[in-house]
């Protein structure tokens, strides 16, 4: 059989207009929201969703305790299980209750504060983002933030949040002292000399040694950063990363799977004047970054040369702002999100694998993986106890299916020696954790002497913790 | 330490005259940035920022709650007193809204980060920030 030029001709445009419809109905399955749960369920009782969207559940009562008396009242008569939160910014199912879903919006900002020694103390539901102005006000600063500053101090800290930088460890070990209200025990101070233990195992508590209500914090007097970022190619930026990471102040970078392309992201003090940065790039950058996996996305080469041609047009960019200003980031894209930290040498090693697998794999990734360095600290839970860390972070658009995160990434991060970041997903239970934590044993009799009745435990908790 | 990715474009690769256009279109996206709001954004975002529900308890979870997001100029949220942001969105009813954030929806959380809002305190809420309500 022969085929006329004009039939040919038609043939190749009834086939170039089917994969174009076929790319659109692909494309409009994916635009399409996930459906929410019911908004009530059978008891008219409210939905609470964590902020991605994947955690649920319905508090048969929803505590907003204005004084500690009041939150101690919740702890003991709420019904069980009693569950702090804050900006719900956690991944995994810290918070979901069918008890008492306990707010401390009530109990936010600050208490007092010592100009000499940069010195404040904070009540633990206030948000990140209200206290960088608060702190300013007083002449004072966090030496870090992490990438979001929308979470409640307490459930930052509780777990172990973090930013980036060789000599900047995560939040909780800028606490000095802090007051936690327990089932058993009622108000507790501790401090490194005051019950020690409990501060030890309880500073990066997760919510299960009871609520912490305030902290002592050794901030530092206001700073002023420079921010420089820059596209780069991803072999140099892994190359450099040991020098990048050692030269500056807070260093980060952001790997661009299926483009062969980093955005790093570098802090340093300075005495500049203030340049405030313009229009934030990030999310353009990553509807961009989406849209060429929707319509590239069958093709790695092209969606690379894409990419590619698309960014060596944008400069490197430079601002200089208070350091409260600068590190936190808005992310009005949702995403989930699995992050572990490892040991800094395997770092590198785990990223090779873990973008070569994604880019196997997972033509539908657009998300970046997120990279930083965190100095160790001594907290009993704390996921960088006693080890300088690199971490790593995996994303997955939030209407995107994530058990890839498991599947695919967990096994690698696992095998490189991670420890899960606490708010993130992960797939560990009490039998692989236990070994990572030198002084689980001790932290997990502390949490059951506050709590002996396993008040402030959702089966998220005791899977963790091995109180089944 | 080996790595396995290239860091330059790959020659072997020919880019389609719709991959050009397609480049061109991704330049636009990338290069959507920089420059200072408007006078009238400015106005906007002033004005966001000084607004507060005359009621004590709707003001106090407002503060810890929506404030968060719709005064903030580069969260992707309407702001607050942005009629002409909010018309677009009532247009859907005070109860599909309410439901919304309920229930989350693009880059609003579920719950818009008020643990303690009741549905009659979202809808309240809506209507202040839309303008309708003092």
């Amino acid at each position: 059989m022969t085929l006329s030029r004009r039939q040919l001709l038609a043939g190749a445009a009834a086939t170039a207009a089917a994969a174009t419809v076929g790319v659109a109905v692909r494309q409009h399955a994916l635009e399409a929201e996930p459906a929410p749960p019911p908004l009530q369920d059978a008891q008219n009782r409210l939905l609470w969703r964590n902020w991605s969207g994947i955690q649920t559940a319905y508090p048969a009562l929803r505590a907003g305790p204005s004084s500690e008396e009041e939150v101690l009242a919740a702890l003991r008569e709420g019904p069980a299980p009693v569950r702090a939160v804050g900006a719900g910014h956690s991944f995994t199912a810290l918070v979901p209750t069918e008890g008492t879903l306990l707010t401390l919006d009530g109990l936010a900002g600050i208490v007092d504060h010592d100009a000499g020694s940069h010195q404040a103390t904070v009540w633990a539901g206030t948000r990140l983002g209200e206290l960088g102005p608060a702190l300013a006000a007083i002449g004072q600063c966090m030496p870090n933030l992490p990438d979001i500053n929308k979470q409640s101090l307490g459930g930052a800290i509780a777990t172990a949040t973090h930013g980036s930088g060789d000599h900047s460890p995560a939040l909780h070990a800028q606490v000095l002292a802090m007051r936690i209200a327990t089932p058993a025990r009622g108000l507790i101070e501790c401090s490194a000399n005051d019950n020690p233990e409990i501060f030890a195992a309880a500073r990066v508590g997760l919510g299960a040694f009871g609520v912490v209500t305030r902290y002592r914090l050794q901030n530092v007097a206001s700073i002023r950063l420079q921010k420089r970022t820059a596209l780069r190619p991803t072999a140099e930026v892994i190359e450099d990363w040991p020098a990048l990471r050692v030269a500056h102040r807070n260093a980060e970078f952001f790997v661009l799977p299926f483009t062969g392309m980093s955005a790093t992201v570098l802090h340093d003090v300075t005495d500049r004047p203030a340049e405030p940065p313009g229009k934030p790039q990030d999310a353009d950058v990553l509807l961009a970054l989406k849209w060429l996996r929707d319509w590239a996305g069958f093709a790695p080469p092209l969606r690379r040369r894409l990419a590619q041609a698309a960014m060596a047009s944008v400069k490197p960019e430079e601002s200089v702002e208070e350091a409260w200003k600068l590190l936190s980031n808005e992310r009005d894209i949702r995403f989930n999100e699995m992050e572990y930290h490892l040991p800094r040498e395997t770092q590198m090693a785990a990223l090779a694998e873990v973008l070569a697998a994604i880019e196997r794999h997972r033509p539908d990734v657009f998300f970046p993986i997120e990279v930083r360095s965190i100095a160790p600290d001594d907290a009993w839970l704390s996921p960088f106890h006693d080890r300088a860390s690199g971490s790593l972070a995996v994303h997955a658009y939030y209407k995107d299916d994530y058990r890839f995160l498991f599947d695919l990434v967990e096994p690698i991060l696992r095998r490189h020696g991670g420890r899960p970041h606490w708010g993130k997903l992960h797939s560990l239970t009490a039998r692989e954790l236990a070994p990572l934590y030198p002084r689980w044993r001790e932290a997990m009799a502390v949490r059951r002497e506050l709590d002996p009745q396993g008040r402030m435990l959702n089966p998220f908790l005791r899977r963790l913790f091995g109180d089944v | 330490m080996h790595v396995q990715h290239p860091s330059g474009p790959t020659p072997a690769v020919r880019v389609p005259i719709a991959g050009l256009l397609l480049a061109a279109i991704l330049i636009g996206a990338l290069a959507a940035c920089g420059g200072a709001p408007s006078s009238d954004r400015a106005a906007l975002l002033a004005r966001a920022a000084a607004l507060s529900p005359a009621d004590a308890r709707l003001a106090d979870l407002y503060q810890h709650a929506c404030k968060a997001c719709h005064v903030v100029a580069t969260s992707g949220a309407p702001l607050t007193g942005d009629r002409d942001a909010w018309q677009a969105r009532l247009k859907k009813g005070l109860p599909a809204l309410v439901g919304n954030a309920i229930g989350g929806l693009n880059g609003m959380p579920a719950g818009g980060q008020c643990v303690r809002c009741t549905a009659a305190d979202y809808a309240a809420l809506i209507r202040f920030m839309a303008g309708e309500a003092p």
